[in-house]
């Protein structure tokens, strides 16, 4: 069992302003063996067919960010991606994951008009059950990872980040 | 096997606000004590029980009683005692402003998420959700609508209670006071100790997860086990 070895903040003041961080512990579900794959339902949407996407999939290099429609950095994110996207190859695995719960007060259409109105052009999912989010321990968004074609997390990034730095990190995976 | 170096291991830690953060540093983990937790809970203890007992922490723990007060919700023209549920409902608290953008959506978005598993597995009126505002001059009653819109809350299922302190001074007594959630700043900008509450029906603190947003999926974990052992 994965162990949380970090709690922090017992009566303190945490400092949460602009830009800062949240607390989370970050245990990788790296043991060389690579993160297990999840099926998640795809999006239909500009750039995205409805349909089921293996995420991360073997083989090849995957980018993913995991998002929500409420949150104004993901928003903020979006010309980032798109520059970052337009230079991933086709060999590249480049997806953005809602994990909110749709169906209810947000649903799939929702998502498609938010994804429009912030032009995004490639695969957009869904992780409603949290299935993925779970398995990445990943507490927040935006949430960017990295994986390698073993599906092994080379980069992980809570937060705002730029099409430079995803670029280098989509690259420093290919090795 | 090749070790590969992990990348990824880049603690993003939260930032001290100068040197106010206590850093309690659980290292190793400490296992929980044989004898499992105070009577009136039914979740197991927390992983770090009993170190946390040893700390004297400034909000109610696993095991402790849900503080008691009464706080105007301005979208349903009443006020809101934070007793009232017991005996009828679990409830689960956060405390939060509308314009923070860090870990405030995360705190809702726990609550938003076991709001929504309630309502599709059919428990909705089984919780209660009462998120408080710590910042009354920003979030008047129709800021905290639009914010309850965009974040996706339900507001028909009727478990969901925005509270709102009347004025900065009671925000103090209310959330720092009471609830032990310190808080500082103004402007749109604060800084702020993290805490939800997960309260079973009789009143006692089933979980208190602070330091962050627990994990994804945790709180609805932990809420969905409450509503089966209860």
């Amino acid at each position: 069992m994965r162990r949380r070895d970090l709690l922090i903040g017992a009566g303190s003041l945490a400092a949460l302003g602009g830009g800062a961080a949240v607390a989370f512990d970050v245990v990788g579900s790296n043991d060389g063996n690579g993160v297990a794959p999840v099926e998640l339902e795809a999006i239909e949407a500009p750039g995205s067919d409805a349909g089921t996407v293996t995420v991360p999939e073997p083989g090849r290099v995957t980018f993913l960010e995991l998002f929500a429609t409420w949150c104004n950095v993901c928003e903020s994110m979006m010309p980032e991606l798109a520059a970052a996207h337009g230079s991933a190859g086709d060999d590249v695995q480049f997806l953005s994951v809602t994990n909110e719960p749709l169906g209810n007060t947000i649903t799939r259409e929702d998502v498609t008009a938010w994804w429009r109105e912030h032009e995004g052009s490639w695969t957009v999912a869904a992780d409603g059950d949290l299935e993925l989010s779970r398995r990445l321990d990943a507490s927040g968004v935006p949430y960017a990872f990295v994986f390698d074609s073993r599906n092994r997390i080379t980069w992980r990034h809570r937060g705002r980040t730029s099409a430079g730095t995803i670029r280098s990190e989509i690259r420093a995976a290919e090795g | 096997m090749t070790p590969t170096p992990p990348t990824y291991d880049r603690r993003t830690v939260l930032r001290a606000a100068g040197a106010t953060a206590v850093g309690v540093s659980i290292a190793g983990c400490l296992g929980v004590g044989g004898d499992g937790g105070p009577e009136g809970t039914v979740l197991e203890p927390p992983e770090n029980y009993e170190r946390r007992k040893e700390i004297d922490l400034p909000f109610p723990d696993y095991g402790e009683e849900l503080p008691e007060v009464t706080v105007p919700a301005p979208l349903h023209d009443r006020a809101v005692t934070t007793t009232e549920f017991v005996g009828d409902r679990h409830t689960m608290l956060t405390f939060v402003y509308t314009t923070c953008t860090t870990v405030c959506p995360g705190l809702v978005t726990a609550l938003r998420r076991v709001q929504a598993d309630s309502i599709s597995e059919g428990y909705a009126e089984e919780f209660a959700f009462l998120p408080t505002t710590f910042d009354p001059e920003t979030d008047t009653a129709q800021t905290i609508e639009e914010y309850c819109n965009r974040m996706g809350i339900d507001r028909e299922v009727g478990n969901w209670y925005f509270l709102r302190p009347e004025t900065p001074e009671r925000a103090k007594e209310v959330v720092e006071d009471t609830f032990g959630v310190a808080f500082d700043g103004g402007g749109g900008h604060y800084e702020h100790a993290s805490l939800i509450l997960l309260v079973n029906k009789d009143g006692l603190v089933e979980r208190a997860y602070n330091g962050g947003p627990p994990d994804a999926g945790t709180a609805t974990d932990d809420a969905r086990t409450l509503l089966e052992r209860w």
